[in-house]
């Protein structure tokens, strides 16, 4: 059994890790024997910082910054203020509002792209941040509110009349009391939502692939584009540091809350 | 501290279809300045929903409250100088024990050294010194309940309202909290309104008692008024354990005296045993109040300290007495209980715990009709 484990686990983390030290590695060192380790007098850390000024990671990592932190700082607070209402307060329309939100959790939104790219371009927000961060904001919603909906429901009505006689108004009573209480919720929906837009290529790609000045452009753009350029210059050293680099900010979220994202794919499955 | 009246308070749920669910009944109630008034009452009676109105939790669907003589109905809750103890106790499982008590000051933008003040005075009455720093969560269910009475008693509110705040408590617990509550009733002095569905809680600590069925109010009076002198056979069988016994039967006029005479079930008159059922002359103040109601069907309520062993009662009208047979004798130390049947009905008598009784024995109980009630079997309402 350990060993089978053991087996998978060197499958799956090993063409990590030779991406990693290949990183470091000439070109020529990785055409004479693609699995050896680099020599320890032949790194080539240089590979970094060509990635970072040539290919323009520099500014593909400031942007997918800005855009990422954005977009899931707008999704947990809007989500979190939707799903509060949802979840609260009764109204004919609300139960609506609801489905129409899990249908946008339902229908893949690739399918609304072409639409959405005239609608963007008629705004004049094309091959901007801005944008991006509109789309993924709109599009990590659904997930969001349904995460946090149950997360409010579940907690006890009378917490909210205690604060509400307390002295809290409704703002307060939801700001101070209830949304302190979804913490958790709170954190496995910033978790998600960080991955999946920190490695979204399919929207960035169709709708900020124009600019040429790398304003907008995010690393999984110029990852891709560095894939296509690497294989005809043959610079696979620069295109394995390229990797490195977009990868490491995940590695980091998962070893810093890798306890919050097993919890939050549980609470996920049992809140539905 | 303030005077809370209540007037035509209605309570309406909707439904899809038809009027809607009356919770709560047109009621008038005035709960005094300063007094620890108790709604009890089975579940759904809508103890809570009027408490819940009081409070502003739950809208008004007609009729008026008044705290301290201004109405509250379009009051916000926490406009209405009221606090309240949740069944649950609603602590804020994010802040300390200290911040739970502070946090209603802190929202009415109380200074800094005075919320202290406050806030260490409460600990202090309630014992929490100790445990400011806590989560709620690593407190007991007893302490926890300390802290929801503490986070009502910073605030010094004109009202206190507690809806069932004992009901999460061991039983021993709940023996302890409520003489505490009723201690610091009369500390504070303050107006408290009080939910239960237990009524020996209602008995202990109310000034008065409003006891409620169906979203109405069935009678409001101090505990032992309301012990001695039920005003209908709801009150009657609510109040006291082990309950008042009754026996449905009718006033028979004979010679001098009116007698009650049980009812004969005729499902029950095969009964192998044989039923033997009850024929008591009328001591004369009952019998005054029942002369009304020669030849109809009343129902006569006494309790099961009124019923006696004859052996061992002195001066025992033996007209006034009857055999019936043990069917199981509890003995409850103090006292026993004595659960008998006539053959029509069945009926607890306490007794002495030092005589011993066998199952099935035949007994003559002696029924002491000073201390019994007569009631109209269709309007419930006791005779005068």
């Amino acid at each position: 059994m350990i060993a089978v484990l053991a087996g998978y686990a060197a499958w799956v983390v090993f063409p990590m890790l030779w991406v990693a030290y290949s990183s470091l590695k000439a070109d020529a060192a990785i055409f004479r024997d693609a699995f050896a380790l680099p020599l320890a007098g032949d790194l080539h850390p240089e590979n970094y910082t060509r990635a970072w000024h040539e290919a323009r990671f520099g500014d593909y990592f400031f942007n997918s910054v800005l855009v990422t932190a954005t977009s899931v700082a707008l999704i947990v607070a809007l989500g979190a203020m939707a799903a509060y209402a949802l979840a609260r307060f009764y109204h004919p329309a609300g139960r609506a509002v609801f489905w129409l939100f899990l249908a946008g959790l339902m229908i893949p939104a690739q399918l609304a792209v072409i639409p959405l790219f005239f609608e963007l371009r008629s705004l004049g927000l094309l091959n901007s941040r801005a944008g991006l961060i509109l789309v993924y904001t709109a599009n990590g919603l659904p997930f969001a509110i349904f995460v946090l909906a149950g997360f409010f429901r579940s907690l006890p009505r009378t917490l909210y009349e205690a604060a509400v006689i307390d002295g809290c108004g409704e703002f307060a009573a939801f700001w101070r009391v209830l949304l302190p209480l979804a913490k958790p919720g709170l954190v496995t929906v910033a978790i998600f939502q960080f991955i999946g837009v920190w490695k979204e290529y399919f929207f960035a790609f169709m709708l900020v692939s124009g600019d040429l000045e790398g304003r907008a452009r995010t690393l999984p753009l110029g990852l891709a584009n560095l894939s296509i350029t690497a294989q005809y210059r043959s610079d696979y050293g620069m295109l394995f540091a390229g990797i490195v680099l977009v990868t490491i900010p995940i590695l980091l979220v998962y070893l810093l809350l890798q306890r919050q994202i097993v919890k939050g794919i549980a609470t996920g499955a049992l809140k539905g | 501290m303030a005077k809370v009246v209540i007037e035509s308070l209605t309570k309406v749920y909707p439904e899809k279809t038809g009027p809607g669910v009356r919770a709560v009944n047109a009621i008038d109630l005035t709960v005094e300045d300063r007094e620890f008034m108790v709604l009890v009452g089975p579940s759904g009676c809508g103890k809570s929903t009027t408490l819940r109105m009081i409070a502003g939790l739950e809208e008004i669907s007609a009729g008026t409250i008044a705290i301290d003589g201004r109405v509250v109905n379009q009051v916000l809750p926490k406009d209405r100088d009221i606090a309240m103890v949740f069944q649950n106790y609603a602590l804020y499982p994010h802040m300390s024990v200290y911040d739970n008590l502070a946090f209603g000051l802190k929202m009415r933008n109380f200074p800094k050294p005075e919320i202290d003040a406050r806030v260490r005075e409460a600990a202090a009455l309630l014992g929490l010194d100790q445990l400011l720093d806590r989560r709620p969560k690593a407190l007991s269910g007893g302490q926890r309940q300390r802290v929801a009475v503490g986070r009502a008693i910073v605030r010094k509110p004109k009202v206190f309202l507690f809806d069932e705040p004992l009901s999460n408590l061991d039983a021993k617990m709940r023996v302890s909290t409520r003489t505490e509550i009723s201690k610091l009733h009369a500390r504070l002095g303050a107006t408290m309104i009080y939910v239960t569905h237990d009524q020996v809680e209602a008995m202990t600590m109310g000034d008065r008692i409003c006891v409620m069925k169906d979203g109405d109010i069935m009678q409001v009076a101090e505990p032992l008024t309301l012990y001695n002198h039920p005003e209908n056979l709801f009150v009657a069988g609510f109040i006291g354990s082990p309950p008042m016994n009754f026996f449905s039967g009718t006033l028979r006029r004979t010679d001098r005296r009116i007698e009650f005479v049980e009812a004969r079930e005729p499902a029950r008159e095969a009964a192998p045993n044989g039923s033997n059922p009850l024929s008591l002359p009328l001591p004369e103040e009952l019998a005054r109040r029942g002369a009304g109601c020669i030849d109809q069907p009343v129902v006569l309520g006494i309790r099961p300290e009124h019923v006696h062993d004859a052996l061992t009662t002195t001066g025992a009208d033996p007209a006034r007495t009857a055999e019936v047979r043990i069917e199981v004798a509890e003995p409850m130390g103090a006292e026993t209980y004595l659960y008998l049947s006539t053959g029509v009905t069945n009926f607890v008598a306490r007794v002495r715990p030092t005589d011993r009784f066998e199952v099935n024995q035949r007994i003559k109980v002696h029924f002491d009709l000073d201390h019994a009630h007569l009631f109209d079997p269709v309007t419930g309402r006791v005779l005068k």
